[in-house]
This record gives structure tokens, sequence and C-alpha cells, in this order.
């Protein structure tokens, strides 16, 4: 027992080396960076996608990359959400629920387009089922290239709007 | 000779009902109205007058032996008459003025106004009688004004023909039970005054005396819709018009809670045990029979009608209780118990006239009863939904209600009565309690039910949708009766000294000692009981934490209108909201044993596969299950007994002539035998 707790004492806390603090955020996002103040609540909207994009969201948040512990986190609505991690071509479908999302959410908010169909439809540019990229449908504040993009981008992406 | 009172302010109301009556059947269409809603509240005004100075303390008695033939009229106002005749009084002042804007169709016309204001002077009449014939001249007053009353809404309707045949029926079945058990009472005891009841009642042999209660007991109990006599409120109320319906439920049913009170209490003194154990289970049924009805039940009226069932049934638990701690001798749990029935009368009246005023400005402005129908009301009419709130608020019996401080009191009377021995009483009353408990908390479910279905969200029919406020004479008679209802459910304690002398007065126990006692025991259960209190600390922490939420979040609130959010998809519709139906089908589930709901799905195949479905049609309906199993069996053989006459009947004189000859010879045999 005391053994134990000499160990416990003797080793002290053992963690990796906190990584090298994120790029700041655009001057057009810092405000709102600062009124988030480290805590950004996620909601995610795929506007379209092929799956690709949410694959990769969804390991961003896994036990590897844990976004979480920038202070990012996956909320169930964009009631309780501030950023809006948009992923697809918009879709004609997905248009208008995409913009009562982004009027659903609390201001401050922030939009991250997530993958290459996002910022310019991509492969999917000019299809019929088409109405534009995320920027045509509701202001981008950030863009994560990539098809799809590396967890690590989206992470990176992420941190820069909590700011740890 | 000073002036009484009491006396004065019933001859205004007899005079004011005869003027009404007489305005009712002389003026044009478009002055009957407004002028018999006002002289009836004037009525009522002196109803309240007349109730209000008996709770003071002033009596009143008076003989008038030759408005009557053969017995005469003789009146007696004392303070229980005083609980009914006020009660009365301010439920008819609340529906005449809102009759006024109400009234249309037939209800206009000249015999439905006229017998307005002589059913009302009936209900102050009955609790004023102070011998055997006055109360039934009076009582049966009563029953034929309420039966027309009830078909005056609309006569060519097939069920409002149906429910005042059934009312017509029942009530004088219930007259007929009264009938015999107080003219049985009547000569044993040699006299038929009150006054003299009182004093011979003691004489009469105690089998004669259970008799007469249990024949009383079934007469004013169906009258007060004690289950499984409650039948016809659940028929009557929704079709009668419904200042008729609030009339009805809060001041008429009182009155059989009335004649129990008086003469079981009163006049015969008590009594057994097992009477008053009877009332009180027959009441604990009625409660939670009442409410579990109610909770299932999709028209608006019906539901309310089913409410009263419960109500009433908590106020005879009160009365039942009172006689079983009277009869083993702790008058103080007696006048406590006691106490919070008669308190309950009251607060029930309140509660329950809103609720049925605001029902009936509901279908004033929809035109339909059928909550399933209805929705999205609070926009088109924020008056009524505020009100119909208070309302619901008071009958789901939570604090800062009105029927919260009188169901506390008869809670807290039972729980203190559980000293009593006796191994029947030591069952009942835990038990007792339960059911009180039960019916309270189904009734919040069944009112949530009502308000959010009914009036809150989206309208489900046009009707809803188009809905409109009601007129001012409504507002006024609804505004009238929500500030008695806001009285009595934050300064219950006001009413403490008036009933008291009350339960005094049932109780006959000696007079000043007991009204002392019944303080001090009230005092006490009114330390643990300060609507006030809840009501300010609910209001005071709502607004600090307002306070201190604007505070901590640093900034003003700014409101920007956003739309709903609706998960991005088109508009959210009213099909996709709760309806009635399916708000209570969880409970309509746990009491499926209880309630033995008829549902059935038909299912439509397409023409061309038996796999592909073309419609689905759901039903449901709830009926009586005691109306199938005790009516039903009883109508059918009252209707074979009726054919089975006919074959007597056969049109043929000289058969006639036969009955005739064989009954006087019959009856010469019955005569020389008896010599």
């Amino acid at each position: 027992m005391l053994s134990l707790l000499r160990k416990i004492a003797a080793t002290g806390r053992v963690a990796e080396p906190a990584p090298p603090p994120p790029e700041p955020a655009p001057p057009d996002l810092a405000g709102r960076v600062k009124a988030l103040r480290g805590s950004a609540q996620v909601r995610c909207v795929d506007a379209g996608s092929c799956n690709g994009c949410e694959i990769e969201i969804g390991q961003a948040f896994g036990p590897v990359y844990d976004a979480e512990r920038y202070g990012a986190r996956i909320v169930a609505s964009p009631r309780h959400a501030d950023v809006l991690l948009v992923t697809g071509p918009v879709t004609r479908n997905m248009a208008e629920p995409l913009r009562r999302t982004y009027a659903a959410t609390a201001e401050p908010r922030v939009v991250i387009a997530v993958g290459d169909c996002a910022i310019d439809c991509g492969e999917f540019a000019g299809g019929y089922g088409v109405e534009g990229a995320v920027g045509d449908v509701v202001p981008v504040d950030l863009s994560v290239p990539g098809c799809p993009p590396a967890p690590d981008q989206i992470v990176a992406a992420l941190r820069r709007v909590t700011g740890r | 000779m000073s002036v009484n009172l009491v006396g004065t302010a019933l001859a205004t109301s007899a005079g004011l009902s005869g003027m009404a009556a007489a305005a009712a059947l002389c003026s044009p269409v478009r002055v009957r109205v407004p002028m018999v809603g006002v002289l009836s509240a004037l009525l009522g005004a002196a109803g309240l007058v007349a109730g209000g100075a008996a709770l003071a303390g002033h009596g009143f008695s008076v003989r008038m032996p030759d408005l009557l033939p053969l017995a005469g009229i003789s009146l007696q106002v004392d303070a229980l008459s005083g609980v009914f005749l006020a009660v009365t009084g301010a439920v008819i002042i609340a529906a005449s003025v809102y009759g006024i804007g109400y009234a249309a169709g037939p209800a206009r016309g000249r015999l439905a106004q006229a017998l307005w204001p002589l059913f009302a002077f009936s209900l102050l009449l009955v609790p004023a009688a102070a011998s055997v014939s006055t109360l039934l001249v009076a009582w049966e007053l009563m029953a034929i004004g309420s039966v027309l009353l009830v078909v005056s809404g609309d006569p060519a309707d097939g069920r409002v023909r149906e429910a005042g045949v059934w009312y017509a029926v029942m009530t004088h079945l219930g007259l007929v039970t009264i009938l015999i058990g107080l003219v049985w009472l009547s000569a044993a005891a040699h006299t038929e005054t009150f006054a003299g009841l009182r004093l011979a009642a003691a004489g009469v042999s105690p089998a004669v005396r259970g008799g007469v209660f249990v024949l009383l007991l079934l007469g004013f109990g169906s009258k007060a819709g004690m289950a499984p006599l409650h039948a016809w409120l659940p028929r009557a109320h929704p079709e009668a018009p419904s200042p008729v319906s609030a009339l009805m439920s809060a001041a008429m049913v009182n009155l059989g809670v009335y004649g129990l009170i008086r003469f079981g209490l009163d006049l015969l003194g008590g009594g057994s045990r097992w009477w008053w154990l009877a009332t009180l289970v027959l009441g604990a049924l009625s409660a939670v029979y009442g409410i579990v009805q109610a909770a299932v039940a999709n028209d608006l009226k019906r539901l309310l009608a089913y409410s009263t069932v419960e109500n009433l049934g908590l106020i005879l638990v009160g009365v039942g209780a009172a006689g079983v701690f009277e009869d083993s001798g702790h008058p103080l749990l007696a006048a406590a118990a006691l106490t919070a029935a008669l308190l309950h009368t009251a607060t029930h009246a309140g509660f329950k006239t809103l609720l049925f005023l605001t029902a009936g400005s509901v279908l004033h402005a929809t035109g339909t009863r059928d909550l399933d129908e209805l929705g999205g009301l609070r926009a088109r009419m924020p008056v009524t939904t505020a009100l119909f709130a208070l309302g619901a608020l008071g009958a789901a019996a939570l604090p800062g209600g009105a029927g919260f401080p009188s169901e506390w009191l008869l809670l807290q009377s039972l729980i203190h009565g559980l000293a009593v021995p006796g191994i029947v009483v030591v069952v009942v009353l835990p038990v007792a309690v339960g059911a009180i408990a039960l019916s309270a908390g189904l009734a919040v479910a069944t009112f949530v039910k009502a308000l959010g279905t009914g009036l809150l969200a989206k309208p489900r029919s046009a009707a809803a949708e188009h809905a409109h406020e009601v007129s001012g004479t409504m507002r006024a008679g609804m505004g009238v009766v929500a500030a008695a209802c806001v009285a009595l459910a934050v300064v219950p304690g006001a009413t403490a000294p008036a009933l008291m002398r009350a339960t005094a007065a049932a109780l006959r126990g000696p007079g000043t000692s007991l009204a002392l006692g019944a303080t001090r025991q009230l005092t006490a259960l009114g330390s643990t009981l300060s609507p006030l209190l809840v009501v300010a600390l609910t209001l005071g922490a709502v607004l600090l934490l307002r306070a201190g939420l604007t505070l901590v979040s640093g900034r003003k609130r700014r409101r920007a209108p956003v739309p709903l959010w609706d998960c991005g998809a088109p508009p959210l519709t009213a099909r996709m909201e709760y309806t009635a139906t399916s708000f209570a089908e969880p409970l309509q589930r746990v009491f499926d044993d209880v309630l033995a709901p008829e549902s059935d799905i038909d299912v439509t195949p397409h023409a061309e596969s038996a796999y592909l479905v073309e419609r689905i049609a759901y039903s449901r309906a709830v009926p009586d299950r005691v109306e199938h199993r005790l009516y039903n069996p009883v109508l059918h053989t009252v209707r074979r007994a009726g054919r089975a006459a006919r074959a007597l009947a056969d049109g043929s004189v000289h058969r006639y002539l036969g009955y005739g000859f064989g009954s006087v010879v019959l009856l010469l045999i019955v005569l020389a035998a008896a010599q």
C-alpha cells in the first residue's frame, strides 16, 4: 500500500507533451472565437455528402485524434450549437434545411465547410441536383480542403475556433 | 321590529325571479336576454347576501301555512343552509351575466329564458326548506326546471333529447326514493317539520332510521353524481347549454350533499357507523371512477362532467369521514372533515363554474367540444385560455389552485383520523387516503390533457383556426368567477369562521365548545398550510431567478424572432402533435381492466394485392362500463316486461270490465281477511 503511494508520488503526472498552439483565427473570426472562450459545441450537417467526410469527422472525434480535448464537442441540435460542420455539395433538397439550421444556431456562430465538395462542389459540380457550394447558401468562415480531408486537418480547423 | 336580512334577501330573490320570468315572457327578443340576465344576476346576489348573512350568524325562520294546501311552506335558514345559499348565489351571478352573451338559437326563446330565473330560485329554495313537504316541492321544481333547461339548447337534436330522457328518468327515480324515505321517516316520527324531526328522530327505531338513510343516500347520492348512480351527469352536462351546465354542475349537485348532511348528520343525529362507512366507500369509488373516465374522455364537457363526479365523490368522502368520527366520539375530527367537505363544495363550485363557462366559450367560438378537433386557441382566445388554465389549476388540486386547500384539509383530517379504533375504519381510511391521492394525480393528467391539447398547440381543424375571442358579457361572467377562485385559492382561511358555524349547525354538538375546538383543530392544520405563502414564495422565486439570470448573463435579453426549430424540414403541422386520444392512450392502457375500451382497427387492402394497404381506419370508444353492466340489464328487463304486459291490454272491453270486477272482489277479500 505504502509502496504504491510512494510509486505514485515518485512518478508524478505522465502526459504527452502539449501540441504546438493552433494557428490564430482569421481576423473576422477573432471576435467570435474570443466570445466562445475555448468551448465550441458542434453540429454536423450533411448537405449532400458521399459520407466520406462524415467518416473522417467521426475519426476526428474518436480516441486517436480526440477533438474534445481541445474543447470541441458534438451536439444533437443546432439550438445547442456554436459551430456548424457542413459537408458535401448542397443539394436542392438540403438547401432550405441548411438555411433553417443556420438560422436556428445560436449566435455567435461559425460555419466550417469540410471537404472539397463543400468548398466548390468538387466532383458533383454542375450536377442537376446540386444547388451550389456551401458558401452559396450560408456564409462560410473556415474551409477544410481534401477529398476527404484527414482527421488532423479537421481537428486543426476546430482548434482555430476553440483557440486551444 | 328589526328587519331580518336573510328573510329580506330571500323575499327579494323570489320577487326578482318572478319579475325575470315575466320579463322573459312579455318582452321582445332584443331586450329579453339582457333583462333576464341582469335580473337573474341580481337574484343570485340576493341569494349570496342571504347565505352570507346566515353564515354571519343571522338565523331566519318563517311559516306560511296558506301558500300550499294541506302542509304550507316552512322556511328556515341556518349556517349550514347559508353555505349552500351563498355558493349557489355566487354561481347564479356568474352564469347569468355569462348567459347574456351566450344565449343563441332556441335558448333565446321565451320559455328557456323564463325557466332560467325560476330554476335559479328553486336552487335557493331547497337549502332554505324547513319541512319535508317544502323540501320535496322545491326539489321537484328544481328537477323539472333543470330537465327543461337541459333540452332547451336544441330540442330537435336527438342526442339532446336522449340526454333529457335519461336525466328526467334518473332525477325522478331519485325523487321517488327521497319521497319514500322522507314519508317513512315523517310517519314514524309523527311530524314533518325539521325542528320536530330533530327532536323525534332519536325515538325512531334504528331499523327504520337505517332504511330511511339508505333510501336518502340513494336519492341524494344520485343527485350528487355518486357512482354508480352518476349515469345522467356525463349525458346531461355536455348537451345542456353551458351556463345551465355550470349551474347544474356547480350548484345543483351540491344540494345532494346538502340533503345528506341535513338529514343524516343533523336530523337523524349521526346514526350508525355503517351509514357513513358506506358513504365514504361510495364517495371514494366515485372519485376514482370519475377521474379515470375523465382522463380518457375526448369531449371537453363530458370530461368536466366526469370531473364533477370525482369532486362530489371527494366531498362525500369528507361527509362520510365526518359521520364516522362523530360516531366514534371524535367531534373535533368530525368538524375538520366536514369543514373540508364544505370548503371543497365551495372551491369545486368556483373552479367548475369557471371551467364550464370557458368550455362554453370554446364551444361558442368553434362549434365543437371534441378535444381532437380543437387546439391553437391561445393566440385566438387569450382571455378564455388564461381563465381555463386558472380553472384547470384548481381542478388539478395543485398549490395555487382553488382545489388545493380543501383537498389538503380533507387529506389531513383523514390522516389524523387513523387514531380512530375499529377494524373496518383502520382498513377503510388509509384506502380512502390512497383513493384521494390517486384521483388528485389523475386529475393533473386530465387537465394537462384538456388544456394542452384543447387550447394550446396548433389548431387541428378549420373551426379552431377561425375561432375568435368571446363577447364582453361572457368575459365578465368568467372574470367574476375567476376572481372568486383566486380568492378561495389564496386566502381560504377567510372562510374558516363561516364554515365553523356551518359545521356546528350540522353536527348538533354542544355549540360553542365544538366551535372553539374546531378553531384549535383548524389552526393546528392551518399551520402546515398557507396557500398565500406558497403562491408568494413561488412568484418571488421566479422573479428572483429571472433577475439573477439577467445579472449573470450581464446584458439585456435581446429577442430576435427566429423560426421554430423543426429539424430543418418544412413546417410542423397539426398532424404531428399530441391529440387528446393519443395523450390519454397510456392511461387507457393502464386502466384497461376498469374502462374496457372498445378499439377497432380496420385495414383495407389494395384491390390488386393483399400485401398493399390502401387505408387504415382506427376507431376507439370508451363507454361507461357501469352504465353497460348495471343499467342495460335493467332497461332490457323493463322493456321485456312492458312488452309482456301488452298482452293484458288487448282492447277487449269485456276483458277490461273483468279486470275491474276481479280487483274489487280481491280487494274485498283482502279487507275481510284484514278485519
